[in-house]
């Protein structure tokens, strides 16, 4: 770290230690990337995809590789970003290390939003029909319900302080919307129950173009707002009422906190289903990495980790060489669970510390 | 009242309280007082007086239920967020829990008002956040992170963290609890600093009220009635201090500023000799229930004159001698019980 001669000691300026960092995340973004284009059930060789990447390939791998691999990819890299960053805000805002898009019932909120889609309305909702206009209003829905249901958590965490309390009403707030997704789904008829259910697998390669286009526009707004919520997300680690004794304005730094959030976390969960583990995770692997509280750091280095581990649970789910896929939530999850149970276990050292 | 007072800080009938549901609770009546640069203001009261809202409501996190608070004569109300950031700078006894943040990271937040959108630290803002960090003598712990700071060095960090926000007036709620009687005196050692060099207007509120009375440069007295303000030294003149203490067994010697107890006094005793020795053994027999005698008793006490004698207790048929003030105490209390 630059050191200040004056005083003595080094200065907050991300360090080389922090620039190695974010050099070595990015390469090994870019490698995963790479790896999951050229890898997957069927196996094409390394000149076959670089020709097809260049478009001189025609046939089957070239298919294969431009409307499959790599739209894949790139959905995966959109993903891990999106739930990553939805995560490292979910926890701040709520000074909450436990919390996620998928803990606390976000998830199910866009669930059940995008189940009165489809259910409600109609299955060509279901996002393998949707173009244009239709994937809009899926998003949206999906957007809708998760931003209820991050209100609804605010308004109980700013009673009920203990942690733990909160979880357990997040647990029963998506219970309870389940239990109304079942419902739903008992009053739908056998097609869009089918479509709904497939949706609920989580997946990462049915995206059409046009979806792909949604999810990217969505995603990248999504970053940019919360590029912008840095310096307020440094400010809320410090809890409420100091946040305000320094200048911030609380109640409009949690609306575009939890707009970022919303879309992030909704966009995902309308096109690929609810993806466990990886929202709660990533921001815990980027603290243990920096070792720092700094949003600033944390945010960029959130961005490459929760994409590089996206990449990696699809490589691992397509089982390189076989023909069989597993799906993607049960990849996350067991990628997830030992960091989440790491932080738990370290959480009742410090009891109550963030 | 309504009186403007021309100084940096001015309380003209405020009416502090809160609202539970559409209620109005007033906790105190109208407040005026005043603070200047540079001063040190203890706020005391006894509990849940409403201290901690006053404190709340002066760095603009609670709405007043009424009157005003001019700060270099402006209406609080007319400030916005970030300039009151910049006026009136806080700090609560509630404990900041984050992992992985170091004191340089909590003291670089102090700049947020002063930042842009991002929080980008320029080379000045770095300058008074090295500053603020030497100032409270948290160099070598910049890079700690603050989690594994001990309570004093928190406090420490706290401070710096408000120093940094490069505020006129600083107010902290009970800045000294949970301390330790070192640290304690460390962080009023560096708020008297911080007043006098620096020329902060620090409010501050304490149960101490050694502490407040010995360091304040004035004193808010929040009585049930009234808010009585002053040099520490005029409200023990006045006896002001004396209605904090009004209901209770606990005496205020508004002589010395000293407290006792209220007790059953047993009897005379007269001390002989002079020095610290003196004064230690008549606090002994004051606090053992006896009155420092004015001529000869039966028994007395001969205070040793050098560190290799005895205390005497001489009475007409004997004379003990006793090592220490304790044995002292000890020997007129089993001589006292054996004569009754």
């Amino acid at each position: 770290m630059k050191t200040d001669q004056k005083n003595g000691f080094s200065t907050g300026i991300p360090g080389r230690r922090v620039r190695a960092l974010f050099a070595l995340l990015f390469i090994i973004l870019a490698v995963f990337l790479i790896l999951d284009i050229f890898l997957g059930s069927v196996s094409i060789s390394a000149r076959e995809v670089v020709s097809s990447l260049l478009g001189h390939s025609h046939g089957d791998f070239g298919t294969i590789i431009m409307k499959f691999r790599l739209p894949k990819a790139f959905t995966a890299l959109l993903v891990g970003i999106a739930l990553s960053l939805s995560g490292l805000q979910m926890q701040t805002v709520f000074r909450n290390p436990m919390a996620g898009p998928d803990v606390l019932g976000i998830s199910s909120g866009a669930s059940l939003a995008v189940a009165f889609v489809i259910l409600g309305y109609s299955s060509n909702m279901a996002p393998d029909g949707l173009s244009g206009l239709g994937n809009w209003i899926l998003v949206g829905a999906s957007w809708l319900g998760a931003g209820v249901v991050m209100i609804l958590i605010m308004a109980i965490s700013v009673r009920v302080k203990d942690i733990m309390t909160v979880l357990i009403l997040g647990i029963m707030l998506s219970s309870g919307i389940s239990a109304i997704v079942t419902i739903l789904q008992y009053f739908s008829n056998e097609t869009m129950l089918k479509a709904y259910v497939i949706w609920t697998m989580g997946s990462l390669g049915n995206l059409t173009a046009s979806q792909l286009n949604v999810l990217i526009i969505s995603v990248s707004v999504g970053v940019l707002l919360n590029l912008f919520t840095s310096k307020m997300l440094n400010a809320l680690l410090l809890g409420e009422n100091y946040a305000r004794s320094i200048g911030l304005n609380v109640r409009f730094a949690r609306s575009v906190i939890f707009l970022s959030t919303s879309i992030l976390a909704g966009s995902v969960t309308a096109f690929c289903g609810p993806i466990g583990f990886i929202g709660i995770a990533v921001p815990h692997m980027v603290r243990i990495l920096f070792r720092t509280s700094d949003h600033r750091i944390l945010i960029p280095g959130t961005v490459l980790l929760g994409g590089t581990v996206m990449l990696a649970s699809d490589i691992i789910s397509q089982l390189p060489g076989s023909e069989a896929v597993l799906p993607i939530n049960a990849i996350t999850s067991l990628i997830g669970m030992p960091v989440v149970i790491w932080v738990i276990l370290r959480n009742r050292k410090y009891s109550g510390t963030f | 009242m309504g009186k403007r007072c021309n100084e940096i800080l001015t309380l003209d009938s405020l009416r502090i309280g809160y609202h539970s549901g559409k209620k109005e609770c007033l906790l105190l009546s109208p407040l005026s007082a005043c603070g200047r640069r540079g001063e040190l203001i203890a706020v005391i009261g006894r509990n849940g007086i409403g201290k901690s809202t006053l404190l709340r409501t002066l760095s603009g996190l609670q709405k007043p239920l009424g009157g005003n608070i001019l700060y270099d004569d402006r209406s609080l109300s007319e400030y916005s967020r970030m300039e009151l950031a910049r006026k009136v700078g806080y700090i609560s006894t509630e404990i900041i829990k984050v992992t992985n943040m170091s004191v340089y990271d909590l003291v670089s937040l102090g700049r947020f008002p002063h930042t842009n959108w991002i929080g980008k630290v320029e080379s000045d803002d770095q300058e008074v956040i090295f500053d603020a960090i030497a100032k409270t003598s948290m160099t070598s712990f910049a890079h700690k992170f603050i989690s594994e700071l001990s309570d004093g060095e928190r406090q420490k960090a706290m401070i710096a963290r408000l120093l940094a926000q490069d505020t006129a007036i600083m107010v902290m709620d009970e800045p000294t609890a949970f301390l330790d009687v070192a640290s304690k005196y460390e962080i009023m050692h560096l708020l008297h600093t911080l007043s006098d060099v620096a020329g902060k207007t620090i409010i501050y509120s304490t149960h101490d009220l050694q502490i407040a009375t010995g360091q304040s440069d004035r004193i808010w007295l929040l009585l049930d009635d009234k808010l009585v303000e002053g040099a520490p030294e005029d409200l023990m003149l006045s006896g002001a201090f004396e209605h904090l203490f009004s209901s209770s067994s606990v005496l205020f010697n508004s002589k010395d500023g000293t407290f006792s107890f209220r007790s059953e006094i047993r009897g005379n005793i007269f001390v002989e000799g002079g020095g610290n020795r003196r004064k230690w053994t008549e606090k002994a027999i004051k606090r053992s229930g006896f009155r420092v005698a004015q001529e000869m008793t039966d028994p007395y006490i001969i205070v040793p004159s050098d560190c290799n004698l005895m205390w005497k207790l001489v009475s007409k048929n004997e004379t003990t001698e006793f090592p220490s003030i304790y044995e002292l105490i000890e020997g007129i209390n089993n001589r006292l019980s054996n004569a009754t």
